[in-house]
């Protein structure tokens, strides 16, 4: 099965955001609330990666955690593929 | 005379009365029968038979796979394919006029309906002369709906056309001088897609949308193509018979006809979301048993400005998405009536966090470049945030089934 680096969800990321005209900053450590990133954003890029790695993500590997910053959330959807 | 009504088939040019249908028939068969065809034409003759007594069942080869058949069987039917008649496993002696049809089977394994060729013939009153395009799969409610239109009232003509061959219904049409074409919205939305401005030679007085939800860009859509043609939708299954009819060219039907009592005529209503029917046309269930009284149909009805719009199944059309209810249907209806959408379908997909994500399939319009994010984009200026479909997947063309459904 295919999986997707970091700067490939990254890039993904970007898009998601693009659609809205918005633009994903370079710092990881961005905290989500102030780019505008919320649940439905975060939702849709899940699916997107889903598309590309042509498989369904388990979230249920993923355990509890807080995801606040785009570090989190590239951190989660890279550990997770494949699980 | 009725008996002089013809019917060609577009497929081979073949052209014959009724009356001459009637003649090739070889006669009610002793049991009941499920005829499996590969084209309408070769339906016919049973069906022109009928009248003489007999019990059948149409389908076309494609509906028709190993287990249903062995069902029919069970239930006491000869299964006759090609000239070869596989008997019946429980053998019983046939039902004089007695006709089945297979629902559509969108909703799972395609249920058995009885009817007579009198409760499948809803029309009343004088039909101006007309020659009738019949595009629907063999055996279903609408085929029967045109068939039968051929078969009891005069000056009714029909061409045949095979769900095959429907790529290239038009020219055929022009040859055999159609005037009155009966399709569901995604015939009509592939027709305008494919052919375009070469259905201005169609000299076509009655346009006909059934089977499916009907929104009101299709509707404008084939009124534009087609002015000098009345434009009409029918609400119409297997189940109820022909429910509803609507000519004045806008989607739904007015909210006065909501809980209305005229002789002889349904009885429609909306509980809890859900289009109810009280049918004078309604068939027996497969046991032969009369269905009577209210019939929850399982398509969703809204009300807005004064219309009941129809917009999908009901165990399809409410997506949840975090909490919040999304109709698909009403948002099929956005992205169809964009100018450059020439058909969209939208179902929920799992999604973490919110549950479910609205997501599309589209077509688009010819010669557009529209994109998918274009249309995210165009879907979010008129739609709360949740609602808005944030996959698109741009499809090359409308997909239909047998049934000439796009339910994918």
């Amino acid at each position: 099965m295919e999986t997707l680096d970091r700067p490939a969800v990254r890039k993904l990321m970007g898009e998601v955001l693009a659609v809205q005209g918005k633009t994903l900053p370079d710092d990881d450590a961005a905290k989500l609330a102030d780019i505008g990133f919320r649940s439905l954003d975060f939702s849709e890029l899940a699916l997107r990666v889903e598309d590309e790695i042509g498989d369904e993500l388990n979230f249920e590997a993923a355990g509890l955690r807080s995801i606040e910053t785009i570090g989190d959330v590239l951190d989660l959807l890279v550990e997770i593929q494949g699980q | 005379m009725i008996g002089d009504n013809l019917v060609v088939d577009a497929g081979t040019g073949s052209r014959a009365t009724w009356r001459e249908l009637a003649q090739r028939s070889t006669g009610p068969r002793p049991a009941p029968t499920a005829y499996v065809v590969e084209r309408s034409i070769d339906a016919l003759s049973a069906v022109a038979g009928l009248k003489d007594g007999g019990e059948l069942l149409v389908a076309s080869s494609g509906r028709l796979d190993e287990s249903l058949a062995e069902e029919l069987r069970t239930a006491g039917f000869d299964v006759s394919a090609s000239g070869d008649v596989q008997a019946a496993t429980a053998p019983r002696p046939a039902e004089d006029g007695r006709v089945w049809l297979l629902t559509s089977g969108s909703t799972g394994r395609p249920k058995r309906v009885g009817h007579t060729l009198e409760s499948l013939s809803t029309v009343t009153g004088e039909l101006a002369p007309r020659t009738w395009l019949c595009p629907y799969s063999p055996g279903t409610y609408a085929w029967w709906q045109v068939i039968t239109l051929g078969l009891g009232v005069p000056g009714q003509g029909l061409v045949l056309v095979d769900p095959a061959d429907l790529d290239d219904w038009v020219a055929p049409a022009l040859e055999h001088g159609v005037t009155a074409v009966s399709g569901t919205p995604t015939f009509w939305r592939r027709t305008l897609m494919r052919h375009g401005a070469e259905l201005q030679k169609l000299p076509l007085e009655q346009v006909t949308l059934g089977g499916e939800p009907v929104d009101q860009a299709v509707l404008s859509q084939v009124s534009e193509a087609f002015p000098a043609a009345r434009v009409s939708w029918i609400y119409a299954s297997s189940e109820v018979g022909a429910a509803i009819v609507v000519h004045d060219g806008r989607a739904g039907f007015p909210v006065e006809w909501l809980d209305r009592d005229v002789p002889g005529r349904p009885r429609l209503a909306v509980v809890d979301g859900e289009l109810v029917i009280t049918s004078p046309h309604h068939g027996t269930d497969a046991s032969g048993a009369e269905m009577t009284g209210a019939v929850r149909t399982g398509d969703a009805a809204r009300i807005e400005d004064g219309r009941v719009l129809v917009t999908g199944r009901l165990d399809r059309d409410e997506l949840n998405v975090g909490g919040s209810k999304v109709s698909a249907g009403a948002v099929r209806d956005l992205l169809q009536s964009h100018p450059e959408v020439a058909w969209a379908a939208v179902r929920g997909r799992k999604a973490p966090l919110v549950g479910t994500m609205v997501v599309a399939d589209v077509v688009a319009a010819h010669d557009s470049d529209v994109t998918a994010d274009d249309l995210t984009r165009w879907a979010a200026e008129r739609l709360p945030e949740y609602a808005v479909p944030r996959r698109i997947k741009m499809l090359d063309e409308i997909p239909a089934k047998e049934t000439l459904k796009s339910d994918v």
